[in-house]
């Protein structure tokens, strides 16, 4: 059973159709990229996907259970991370605090115990603070961990972002243009990063418009073209099939 | 650093910042006239800050800043905008609510002249794509439709000297194409350009010259080839 | 604050009733009653400051809230018999029930609409309180509130007579409140808060139901007006309708946003000034308006985010939000 399964999607605007009835599967611990023109419905599939957006037909399965139309908050406690392409953070915390809301997913800790700070809750801060601290130099963000997240330049925050979708050590993660904004070198380990996660196990839908990155990491792709799935393969393939390349890859 | 009076546009050491935070610590670089320069750097690097200090929507804390042997550092934006510096920022700016042609319209809005229509009309005849598209609104074009008409609307100005912050955001390969295309053509034009771009392969194979920054400060400098050869370049900037 | 500094306020904020005495023996009762209303006001802000600052929700509701526990308590007290400390709690289980209530559509709308909304639950308070008669005795007011009376019934008692001793009493709220707050606004409730604030969608990305967190300081926000509201009508002994009109929201947007919305500091600070100005200006009766509503404006002026960040400028700063 795949991890990651969508049937007939369908999401309608205003005078066009932007997902028109897709299937995509994403089985468990693949790592697979949605590649297509602009406009051709990614975006709009993952907030469908994610909760994000009403679907006009079609379901979502995650695991076997029918998520379609869940409520964002939902989709991620139950394990599934999203990035956004307009890069989102939280602009008035730190990068570090942007990361330990992540971590909301865990138990809330008694009122009283808040109040009184205890040792419990003192230890579980401390390991979360650990933990971002981790990521953040795993993005090269280590030396900013205080500052405000609304003081980082836009590709530091498309660096924390992607960061925070590690923090709660989700299943499935969906990431959207991860590597636009991004210098090439932190690119690089980008990819070095997805594809520990892959070697760990996670399952990973890649939003890309870098070929780089989606034919060096991608074990399979799938392409769209005005809202409807129009190839689904290995990179090698891919690259060689004549519509994609006319609608996407230009020369 | 290439100081000479040919220089279209010259940074002398600026310090520049947001509030408590100092992004740029003495940047130097000049430009001169006909030229496609770029601007490379890791994230953080101060590249569209430094864009943003020539605007003037950033404030200058000390150096200079030169447009055609004057004095512009700490001018508003649209005094800079008159002198002839046209800008196009990082990401979507237009007006999304309005159509291609509005948008236009808006992007002339300084103008008084009668050429207004006229160069309206030429800018549509000289992007078909936004012909196609002139009565559509602008939120509904895709993301590299919106970013060309963002610099046709720049271009209506009329700017001698183009700045561009990450052209190819988000675009997919073959708007990338496009989009450089563009760039390359506007310049053949007469219009010198200077851009930040993080696809600084693609960028730097295009440009004359090219700049690296890195923490606010000048890192490297040279022409597009020199700087894609360099191997330190190459390991830090480029991915190898 | 440094230790030292913390502790001089907190003996001279305690002290304040000798120190008045000795001061300004003649205008004791006054200063006095000023204080005490400070206090008040700084609790009704923080309480305010949770919702506006925290979760930045603008709700103009609060004199609702603060009139219904203000009545509850009144009836409770003068009506049912409730000792004290029953009627406050039950003031704020009843503004808190009223919250939860209007909250659930109220926060289904948009910025402004929800504004607007809250607008509405506050004037239609207003209105109930002024025309329900039976119940609240409309104009006429309800009076003969008894005085505070800490301890259990049938032991013994401390009927809290004086006025420092009300005062000293409407301390330990504030404390209290201050404590509340803090907890509230702090760890991953506090991160929760804020990330609704700051990036609703990407809230709700990070596992957040913004509707439940937006609820949840709505509706504590609610129970610590009604309870303030019921202190205060036990120390005034009178409660009319006039208490709670829109005004009373006016008052506690400038106390929060030009003390400094969302700070502790700012807001505590806003209060003060904002409670104790007009009071000190009334040594000049005919310009007193004029002259406060010309410090507003220069407060707005040259702070636009509130006076914390004048401090804030002037001292090391530390981790944003």
């Amino acid at each position: 059973m795949p991890l990651l399964e969508i049937r007939g999607l369908i999401k309608r605007f205003i005078g066009v159709t932007a997902v028109d009835r897709v299937d995509l599967a994403v089985e468990r611990g693949e790592l697979v990229s949605l590649i297509g023109p602009n406009g051709s419905g990614k975006t709009t599939l993952f907030n469908c996907v994610t909760g994000y957006l009403a679907t006009d037909g079609g379901r979502v399965l995650f695991g076997g259970r029918d998520v379609t139309n869940a409520p964002s908050h939902s989709v991620a406690r139950l394990g599934i991370a999203r990035t956004f392409q307009q890069v989102s953070v939280f602009p008035r915390l730190s990068a570090l605090d942007n990361l330990l809301v992540f971590l909301q997913q865990h138990q809330e800790e008694s009122f009283l115990a808040r109040l009184l700070r205890s040792r419990r809750l003192r230890r579980l801060e401390t390991e979360a603070v650990e933990r971002a601290r981790r990521l953040l130099d795993l993005v090269g963000l280590g030396d900013r961990a205080t500052a405000a997240a609304g003081s980082l330049s836009f590709g530091q925050r498309k660096l924390l972002a992607f960061a925070a979708a590690l923090m709660p050590d989700p299943e499935l993660l969906l990431l959207d243009e991860p590597a636009a904004a991004v210098n090439p070198t932190m690119i690089n380990q980008m990819k070095q990063h997805i594809l520990a996660l892959h070697r760990q196990g996670k399952t990973v839908l890649l939003v890309e418009h870098n070929m780089d990155v989606v034919m060096d990491i991608s074990q399979r792709i799938v392409v769209l073209d005005h809202g409807e799935k129009i190839a689904e393969g290995p990179p090698d393939v891919i690259r060689r099939d004549a519509r994609v390349v006319e609608a996407y890859f230009g020369r | 650093m290439a100081a000479d009076g040919g220089a279209l546009l010259e940074l002398r050491g600026v310090v520049a910042g947001y509030d408590e935070v100092e992004v740029l610590r003495g940047v130097s670089l000049a430009i001169r006239t006909g030229e496609i320069v770029c601007i490379i750097g890791a994230n953080g690097a101060g590249k569209s800050t430094l864009l943003r200090t020539v605007f003037g929507i950033v404030p200058a804390r000390t150096g200079a800043i030169r447009f055609a042997g004057e004095e512009i550092a700490n001018r508003p934006p649209t005094d800079v905008l008159k002198r002839g510096v046209g800008y196009v920022p990082q990401g979507r700016c237009n007006f999304p609510a309005m159509s291609v042609e509005e948008n236009l319209e808006m992007g002339a809005y300084l103008r008084r002249d009668a050429q207004v229509r006229r160069d309206i009309a030429a800018s549509l005849e000289r992007f078909p794509m936004l012909a196609a598209k002139r009565r559509d609104l602008a939120g509904t074009l895709s993301g590299g439709q919106q970013q060309i008409l963002e610099m046709a609307i720049a271009l209506l100005l009329r700017p001698r000297l183009l700045m561009v912050d990450e052209p190819s955001l988000g675009l997919d390969p073959r708007m990338v194409e496009i989009v450089f295309d563009t760039l390359l053509a506007i310049n053949r034009d007469g219009t010198t350009i200077l851009m930040v771009e993080q696809n600084a392969k693609k960028a730097l194979s295009v440009s004359h010259r090219g700049f690296v920054l890195e923490l606010g400060r000048n890192r490297f400098e040279g022409t597009g080839r020199e700087l894609l050869d360099n191997p330190d370049v190459r390991h830090h900037y480029l991915g190898g | 604050m440094r230790r030292a500094a913390a502790c001089a306020l907190a003996a001279v904020v305690v002290s304040a009733p000798w120190l008045v005495a000795v001061v300004v023996p003649r205008q004791q009762r006054y200063v006095l009653h000023v204080l005490i209303f400070t206090a008040f006001f700084a609790a009704l802000a923080l309480s305010y400051d949770l919702v506006v600052g925290h979760v930045g929700s603008l709700s103009l509701a609060h004199p609702a809230f603060f009139g219904v526990g203000a009545y509850t308590a009144a009836i409770l007290a003068t009506r049912a018999g409730w000792p004290f400390l029953a009627d406050v709690v039950g003031a704020a289980l009843a503004a808190a029930a009223v919250a939860a209530l209007v909250g659930v559509p109220l926060f289904r709308l948009t910025e402004h609409a929800f504004a607007v909304g809250t607008l509405g639950l506050a004037v239609v308070a207003s209105i109930v309180a002024n025309n329900w008669v039976d119940v609240t005795r409309g104009p006429l007011c309800i009076t003969g509130i008894p005085k505070p009376v800490l301890g259990l019934s049938g032991g013994p008692a401390l009927v809290i007579t004086t006025l420092p001793g009300q005062y000293w009493l409407a301390l330990v709220a504030l404390g209290a409140v201050v404590l509340l707050y803090r907890g509230l606004t702090t760890f991953r409730l506090g991160r929760a808060f804020h990330a609704v604030r700051d990036n609703e969608p990407l809230a709700g990305a990070a596992g957040i139901n913004a509707l439940k967190y937006r609820l949840l300081a709505f509706t504590i926000a609610a129970a610590l007006a009604g309870g303030v509201g019921a202190m205060y009508v036990h120390y005034l002994s009178v409660m009319c309708p006039e208490e709670m009109t829109i005004g009373l929201t006016v008052n506690l947007l400038v106390i929060v946003f030009l003390g400094g919305v969302g700070t502790l500091r700012g807001v505590l600070i806003g209060a003060v000034l904002f409670t104790a100005l007009p009071e000190v200006l009334r040594l000049a009766p005919t310009w007193r308006l004029v002259i406060y509503g010309a410090l507003l404006l220069l407060v707005v002026v040259r702070s636009p985010e509130g006076i914390e960040r004048l401090l804030r400028r002037t001292t090391p700063s530390r981790v944003a939000g």
